[in-house]
């Protein structure tokens, strides 16, 4: 008796994935140009679903690294859950939940909130009236485009040969993603030096939406060492008590006007993108997947430390505690102590805690970009072997 | 499967270890599950157990209450600053403080001295020669262990609504998404995190009741059924185990927080209640093979 309860309880635990195995019968084949083209061809459709973001980088863990509720900083590594939910056009929420809590980004048009349940606080974020005047008048007109508007088509080409140069890209087996049927198209660097092993696009068959990306590292053919897709998704327009917000009785609301970029701005930085100029500072090195970007004249201490809108909250509630070392401890770790567990880190603490020391300065290295801080303060950054980049610097 | 061979238990009295299976007279069964429930919530150790739970509502209200214009108001672990805005929120902080350590305790406490207890205080022979199926005695100690845990969760719950009510008043709730739902809605989300937490204690339940049918000794299956719900707490904070985390006992415990979203994913409820039923399916046969073929000597 108890040996068939556990088989049946396995059976209900294995079944379900075995079951949901792909057949590669019934979707019709393509190439990798047709399903480029389809993909940017397709319209954004309206959805809900869930999306798991898992990272395994193979940076060192973190002190309390998973105890930190709804924060975007988690998704530095591990797993954050999110739930999305979009119209296809202007109206849209994501949520990054936590155990006990979440963060919403609501976006309605001209304006976006958003809501921290840890701490109760709205932000809202606007266009001034001028502004929304001359976004609506930019819609009806289109934006202003110089010659004509490549198709789907020449567009999809236009990349995919642009690609190649550099890539190998080519088709996988027909897939399953969050129970739909899905081709892969794999971008594999014809570089061997990089660390990006191959990156694996899902796209629905029958919506050419984007269902999952994998980017796997050339150390590690087990598993991604980044993964984004969802586990869960509906077609369907989701219904407007989600799509909009209003904010709750109580909480503080702080009201963010965002400037739009005037015409000249727009042209400006349209000019700057054709001539490939970078900005002062950023020299690039190499090309294609072993382009290394370096910065000189980082000032990582303050930046590291240097955040004085952090400064000015822990001044408010400057915590202490009965014991000297629990207060020592809470000093090296904790910034926050109002929520109980450790939320927020002291980033010197925890850039400390994810670099290593070397000869040329610290140097973070993962399965996926290795980035070098020098101690003259250049920051190189590439998706490259840490011995890359000592020898640049 | 059979009952214990007599002759391996030559020396204890063979009413105990014996047994035709006897013939179920109609109406023994419900006299058998009053008794059981008399018995379980009127026992005094387990109504002092049911008072401090319920204290412990009372005292989070009046902390965040006496608090409120301090300092430290609105904070605190979980839900307790939501509490200030909505007394209904002190049901969900009381809740979730008691849910680590104060549930187990008591799902520990209820079914680690199911069976064993009565083996201790050398009345379960007794029981058995009324005429009652060792199964069927089984599943009246299950009830009588699960009632218990739920008038526990009742226990909290009700005090939290009315202190909460009382200290703070009731109003719309504003929910983890920001959004604001009618009170009755609300309240109906609210009920549903007590019901989830409830049956969220019945794979403890089960994995206690199986202890409680090895030992004669109530306190060794009490304290090793708290310990599961430990050790899978901390289980479930290792990386190294992704892939069997999922499973554990008290991985969906704080799920319930999906109830307060602004659009329930039904799938990690079901999802959580899955995995206690399939605790429950395990464990409830595990105990069920030991106890209808152990031999009761006391």
């Amino acid at each position: 008796m108890p040996a068939v309860a556990a088989v049946a309880v396995g059976a209900a635990v294995l079944a379900p994935p075995l079951l949901a195995s792909a057949d590669d019968q019934g979707l019709p084949p393509v190439t990798p140009e047709e399903l480029v083209a389809q993909v940017a061809g397709a319209e954004a459709p309206a959805l809900s679903g869930t999306i798991v973001y898992t990272a395994r980088l193979g940076l060192p863990s973190l002190p309390f690294g998973t105890a930190a509720g709804a924060d975007p900083v988690n998704l530095m590594s591990g797993s954050s859950t999110l739930r999305v939910w979009t119209d296809g056009e202007t109206r849209s929420r994501v949520a990054l939940l936590g155990a006990a809590s979440e963060y919403s980004v609501v976006h309605d048009a001209a304006q976006a909130w958003t809501y921290s349940s840890d701490d109760d606080e709205v932000v809202h974020y606007t266009l001034d009236a001028a502004d929304v005047a001359r976004l609506q008048e930019l819609e009806k007109s289109g934006p202003p485009v110089q010659g004509d508007l490549p198709t789907p088509q020449a567009a999809a080409d236009a990349a995919l040969a642009h690609a190649q140069e550099l890539s190998t890209v080519s088709l996988d087996g027909v897939t399953t993603v969050a129970g739909r049927d899905a081709y892969q198209l794999v971008v594999t660097p014809k570089s061997t030096t990089t660390l990006v092993g191959r990156t694996v696009l899902a796209v629905d068959a029958e919506t050419s939406t984007p269902l999952r990306v994998q980017v796997w590292s050339a150390q590690d053919d087990t598993e991604p060492a980044l993964e984004v897709g969802f586990t869960d998704v509906t077609f369907a327009t989701p219904t407007d008590a989600v799509l909009t917000f209003s904010p709750p009785a109580g909480a503080q609301v702080r009201e963010v006007v965002v400037p739009l970029p005037t015409d000249a701005e727009l042209a400006g930085a349209a000019q700057e993108k054709t001539d490939g100029t970078l900005p002062a500072g950023v020299t690039v090195h190499g090309e294609g997947w072993d382009t290394v970007v370096e910065v000189a004249d980082v000032d990582v201490a303050g930046l590291v430390a240097g955040d004085p809108e952090a400064l000015g909250d822990l001044a408010q509630h400057e915590p202490t505690i009965g014991s000297d070392s629990a207060q020592a401890l809470l000093e090296d770790f904790g910034r926050d102590p109002s929520q109980g567990a450790p939320g927020e880190l002291d980033p010197t603490a925890l850039f400390d805690a994810i670099t290593t020391a070397v000869p040329e300065g610290r140097l973070i290295s993962s399965d996926l970009f290795s980035v070098l801080i020098t101690d003259d303060g250049r920051l190189l950054l590439g998706a490259v072997s840490p011995q890359t980049l000592q020898g640049l610097a | 499967m059979s009952h214990a061979d007599p002759l391996a238990s030559a020396t204890v009295a063979p009413v105990a270890t014996a047994a035709p299976v006897p013939r179920a007279q109609p109406g023994a069964f419900g006299r058998l599950l009053r008794s059981e429930l008399r018995l379980v919530l009127g026992r005094r150790r387990n109504v002092v157990l049911l008072s401090g739970l319920g204290a412990v509502p009372l005292l989070l209200g009046l902390v965040v209450f006496l608090t409120r214009d301090s300092a430290m108001s609105g904070q605190g672990p979980g839900f307790i600053g939501r509490v200030t805005e909505n007394g209904l929120f002190l049901v969900v902080a009381s809740v979730f403080v008691c849910l680590p350590f104060l549930l187990p305790l008591t799902v520990g406490i209820a079914s680690g001295d199911a069976i064993a207890g009565e083996a201790s205080a050398g009345t379960l022979r007794y029981l058995l020669v009324t005429p009652v199926a060792r199964a069927r005695l089984l599943v009246v100690k299950a009830a009588g262990a699960l009632t218990f845990v739920a008038a526990a969760v009742l226990a909290i719950a009700v005090v939290g609504l009315v202190a909460g009510a009382v200290l703070f008043g009731l109003r719309d709730v504003v929910l983890l998404s920001g959004d604001t739902v009618p009170l009755a809605s609300g309240a109906l989300r609210v009920a549903g995190i007590v019901a989830y937490v409830g049956l969220s204690m019945t794979g403890l339940v089960a994995v206690g009741l199986f202890f409680s049918t090895l030992t004669e000794v109530p306190v060794g299956a009490m304290a090793a059924t708290v310990v599961v719900a430990i050790v899978s707490g901390v289980l479930d904070t290792l990386p190294a185990l992704d892939a069997i985390r999922p499973g554990l006992l008290t991985h969906h415990w704080l799920d319930f927080a999906e109830l307060l979203r602004i659009a329930p994913d039904w799938g990690v409820v079901a999802g959580g209640l899955g995995v206690q039923l399939a605790w429950v399916v395990v464990f409830g046969s595990l105990a069920w093979a030991r106890f209808t073929t152990a031999d009761v000597s006391s």
